[in-house]
């Protein structure tokens, strides 16, 4: 096992991968991504499989909103820019910029969590529940399920900002920097295929 | 944005767009996408295949954007990931086709 | 610049409850993996007693159902999966030239994870119920309807914590195989039980996410009144099958593959010959992994796919023998010509390939469509799936076990007592499942408690019977060689065999804590018998020696792994623990128990883990205890 870079002044360029350990990691996360798009494949199966059954619940073309689909959308899109940002201030080894540019991501990943819950409250007064029709079940579920990976990530960003805080940037957390912004991107990236195939093909009639 | 970087072998390439500019021309694609995936469902008289064509390219030509620039899928040394992503695009397309066709009423 | 930090040690319980090492966390695997096929083992003596007359009372119809739901399932996930993990984890590091895997303290939460999920199935025996729907708990029978009692909500939650293991073994694995082989072993180079592992891995990284999803949905139709199989509210019942089947068929080649591997290892070993063929074994391996994702209909070919879809899963079901046929005439052309040593592991592993091809050919019998029509639900398909799980994987086990004992453990196994153990199990194994192919053709059904007299099934079952309690036998013998051997002293050399190709055999056996006292230099496939051949007594090193870094040993696997098993059966028994207050105490043990668990991991998250050094002066040649 190597040990630690804990070397005196300038920290390498790209500190996330200085280490065997955060190399270990950033290869580790792609491939639990790997897992992760099967995962959410399968959910999304799902839903195509259901998405006709509403029984008597509200159809997707009767729920959906398309300008509030668009501004999460728009919310998510910039919090993943903005963790890309956060990852070039990392480069630039400015933990300032860095911390910054987290803190803004997690205020856009808690505006798109607001959102969400409102949206599903909205439902519900709709009729248009958990337990209301297999479209429904599954609906939950999937969206659910992206907005419990969003949760995730806002707490799991919000420790490492406290790291950072507390400690300063060095090669152990850089990796967690680095792999949290991966994990970032991939929920915007499901994302897409949330609003194209729920919303977007649920209002083409 | 900054447009100064400590001097590394990145230097040997000087095509490439220094700093985060190419991320937000990423962002700016991905926006643009969307909006025309949005237009395309409230634009109204479109045929609904076309439409469906439409979503399903433009979310695709999203991730694409997003992978390549954001998760720097097209820089070197990331073989891994690509067959990684890859084999569980294949497997999650397989449960696709699966619901798709072979679940019935 | 290196640290001292102050060395974290532990002894006895402690030290097996917090390690990270991966050979003892292969020997709890092993410990817990035995533990469940012996469970299981008596789940299906049991299965048979009450088979072997007709109609039999020893057992009645619904503990007989709970029987082969049990049987199968603790078989599957709590023995077969773990004892290949034992394997996998006691050798591939060593065989890489690695000092441990990637993520040690990951390794140590899948086997925590792993033990607990299994434990969670098990105690629905003693509360009223095991799942009874079958290890493929299809539905509807496993939803709510016709399974009102507890069992299968055992089995959701027994799995999804289990599954979770297995998962984050499979991407520890990966990650250990790309990044931290040693200096000079590239792909082509890695021996054939690390590429098998490596695959697996694989297979288990995109297999078992699609598992989990169908788990959730039951347990959401199931405790939450979802309605995803519930045709009642517009779910559908096909799609369980779908989803269980694209996780199972690439499950039974995650059983099958490191077991091919084995045999790859013992095979050429053991007729002290480089094996045959070995880019085409690389390849044939790859294309059997890639293939088991497209032929998972084939478990449902009577279910009205259509006669297209039928077609195309058939004949993608019979090309994965044509990779697989590679392999088999690979092991043979290595024999072929080689200097045998007929030792029990060897035994085992020549044992292995009639027995798998007879399994193999009747699975290509089955891909047939139409003819599966008439094998469906009978004992044909019963006796398949057990010539290619036991004749196949349990004697692959066996072959390892008893060729990578003296690493794991010091000391030598009794070759006596082996050879006797191969031939009460292999006969008993025979005489269990070859007549169940003609129960099978002859009409007899599965997962039936009894049968009537006078329909010609009498004589075949009795024989069956008679066969497994001989596999009893075997089992035990086993057990006894084992256990036995442990009392004796640790003597084993660092190649005990003599023959060892493959860079485990070139440090002690049991290795010292850190494995390799210097990282070894790679210059050829079979690493070790290539130096051998050029004269030298062992590898070259690539680095000189200095302190090694260790991971330190954690309590928190045990602890996340605790959390999950309360908060499983917090959300179990919601309906129907009553109230604290206003609070559903059923809700509120669930969430206790999950924030237990988040907790750990913030912990984990927070407080960086430094590891230890292993000073210069404190490497030495002896093996640490095992």
């Amino acid at each position: 096992m190597s040990a630690h870079t804990h070397v005196e002044g300038q920290l390498p360029h790209e500190p996330e991968k200085a280490t065997l350990e955060g190399r270990n990691k950033i290869l580790g996360f792609w491939l639990f991504l790997g897992g992760e798009t099967v995962l959410f494949g399968t959910l999304f199966s799902v839903y195509l499989a259901l998405r006709g059954q509403v029984l008597d619940g509200p159809t997707p073309n009767e729920l959906f909103s398309l300008p509030l689909t668009a501004l999460a959308t728009l919310i998510l899109l910039t919090s993943s820019l903005t963790s890309v940002f956060a990852i070039h201030a990392m480069h630039k080894l400015d933990n300032k910029a860095l911390i910054k540019w987290l803190i803004i991501t997690v205020v856009l990943g808690i505006a798109f969590l607001v959102l969400e819950i409102y949206e599903f409250s909205h439902y519900l007064h709709l009729g248009h529940g958990f337990t209301t029709s297999a479209f429904s079940s599954a609906f939950y579920t999937l969206v659910g399920f992206h907005g419990a990976h969003v949760a995730l990530g806002i707490v799991w960003i919000s420790l490492i900002i406290r790291q950072l805080m507390k400690q300063g940037l060095n090669t152990v957390n850089a990796p967690k920097v680095y792999v949290a912004g991966m994990y970032w991107h991939f929920i915007d990236v499901v994302w897409v295929f949330i609003f194209t195939v729920v919303y977007l093909m649920g209002k083409v009639v | 944005m900054s447009n100064n970087h400590t001097t590394t072998e990145e230097n040997k390439r000087p095509h490439r767009i220094e700093g985060p500019k190419k991320h937000v021309i990423a962002f700016v694609f991905s926006l643009v996408l969307t909006m025309i995936a949005f237009a395309a469902v409230m634009g109204g008289e479109i045929n609904k295949d076309f439409i469906y064509i439409i979503l399903i390219g433009t979310a695709i030509l999203q991730v694409f954007v997003q992978m390549a620039f954001w998760m720097h899928m097209k820089d070197r040394g990331h073989q891994y990931a690509i067959i990684g992503i890859l084999a569980g695009v294949v497997v999650a397309f397989t449960c696709v086709i699966m619901a798709q066709y072979w679940v019935w009423w | 610049m290196s640290h001292v930090h102050t060395v974290k040690r532990h002894t006895g319980l402690m030290d097996w409850l917090t390690t990270v090492d991966h050979k003892k966390i292969g020997i709890l695997y092993l410990i817990a993996g035995g533990f469940f096929f012996l469970v299981g083992g008596l789940e299906a003596l049991l299965i048979r007693v009450q088979l072997w007359k007709p109609l039999n009372d020893f057992i009645d119809a619904g503990t007989f159902n709970e029987l082969i739901t049990m049987h199968g399932t603790t078989m599957i996930f709590l023995a077969a999966m773990p004892m290949l993990f034992a394997l996998m984890n006691a050798v591939i590091p060593l065989q890489i030239g690695a000092r441990d895997v990637a993520f040690p303290f990951l390794n140590a939460l899948g086997f925590w994870t792993f033990l607990f999920g299994g434990v969670l199935l098990n105690v629905s025996w003693f509360t009223g119920g095991a799942p009874d729907a079958g290890w493929t708990s299809y539905v509807p029978l496993a939803g709510t309807t016709y399974s009102a009692d507890r069992g299968v909500d055992y089995y959701v939650m027994g799995l999804q914590i289990a599954g979770i293991g297995t998962l984050i073994g499979g991407i520890n694995f990966l990650a250990t195989i790309i990044n931290m082989r040693a200096p000079g072993m590239t792909f082509m180079r890695m021996p054939m039980f690390t590429w098998a592992a490596f695959i697996t891995s694989a297979l288990i990284l995109f297999a078992f996410p699609a598992l989990t999803v169908g788990l959730v949905a039951l347990m959401f139709d199931r405790i939450f009144s979802a309605n995803f199989f519930n045709p009642a509210a517009g779910g559908n019942m096909v799609l369980w099958e779908h989803i269980f089947w694209i996780f199972g068929h690439p499950e039974v080649y995650i059983l099958i593959m490191p077991a091919f591997g084995i045999i790859s290892e013992v095979v050429s070993t053991f007729s002290r010959k480089r094996l045959f063929g070995y880019s085409s074994m690389v390849f044939a391996t790859m294309l059997i992994g890639f293939l088991g994702f497209m032929v998972w209909a084939h478990h449902m070919f009577t279910t009205g796919l259509g006669p297209i879809a039928n077609s195309l899963f058939s004949i993608a079901t019979m090309l994965i023998a044509i990779p697989t046929g590679i392999k088999i005439f690979n092991w043979v052309f290595t024999m072929w010509g080689g200097s045998i040593r007929f030792t029990t592991a060897n035994l085992f592993a020549i044992g292995f390939i009639p027995t798998f091809v007879m399994g193999g050919v009747t699975g290509v019998m089955l891909a047939a469509a139409p003819a599966d029509f008439q094998y469906h639900d009978t004992y044909f398909v019963v006796a398949h799936f057990h010539y290619v799980i036991v004749g196949g994987l349990i004697l692959g086990i066996f072959a390892g076990l008893h060729y990578w004992w003296p690493k794991m453990f010091g000391r030598m196994l009794n070759e006596k007592i082996g050879i006797w153990t191969f031939w009460t199990f292999i006969i008993g194994f025979h005489l269990t499942f070859f007549v169940q192919h003609f129960l099978g053709l002859i009409g007899m059904q599965r997962r039936v408690f009894t049968y009537l007299d006078g329909v010609g099934f009498n004589e075949m079952n009795l024989i069956s019977t008679i066969g497994a309690f001989l596999m009893g036998v075997g089992t035990i013998l086993f057990l006894i060689n084992t256990i036995g051997s442990l009392f004796r002293p640790m003597d084993a050399k660092d190649d005990p065999w003599e023959d060892g190709r493959t860079l485990e055999w070139t440090i002690p056996s049991p290795p010292p804590e850190y494995n390799f006292k210097q990282t070894p230099l790679v210059r050829g496939y079979d690493a070790l018998w290539k130096e051998k051949m050029d004269g030298h007594k062992g590898m070259t090193p690539a680095e000189p020696i200095g302190p090694i870094h260790m991971p330190s040993p954690s309590l928190l696997p045990f602890l996340m792994s605790l959390g999950l098993f309360i908060g499983g059966f917090g959300f179990m028994y919601a309906g129907e623990w009553g109230k604290i207050g206003a609070l559903n105490t059923g809700y509120t043990i669930g969430a206790l128990g999950v924030i237990m668990t988040l907790g750990c991991m913030v912990a984990r998250s927070v407080k960086d883990d430094p590891g230890f050094h292993i000073e210069e002066h404190e490497l030495d040649d002896k093996g640490g205890k095992a």
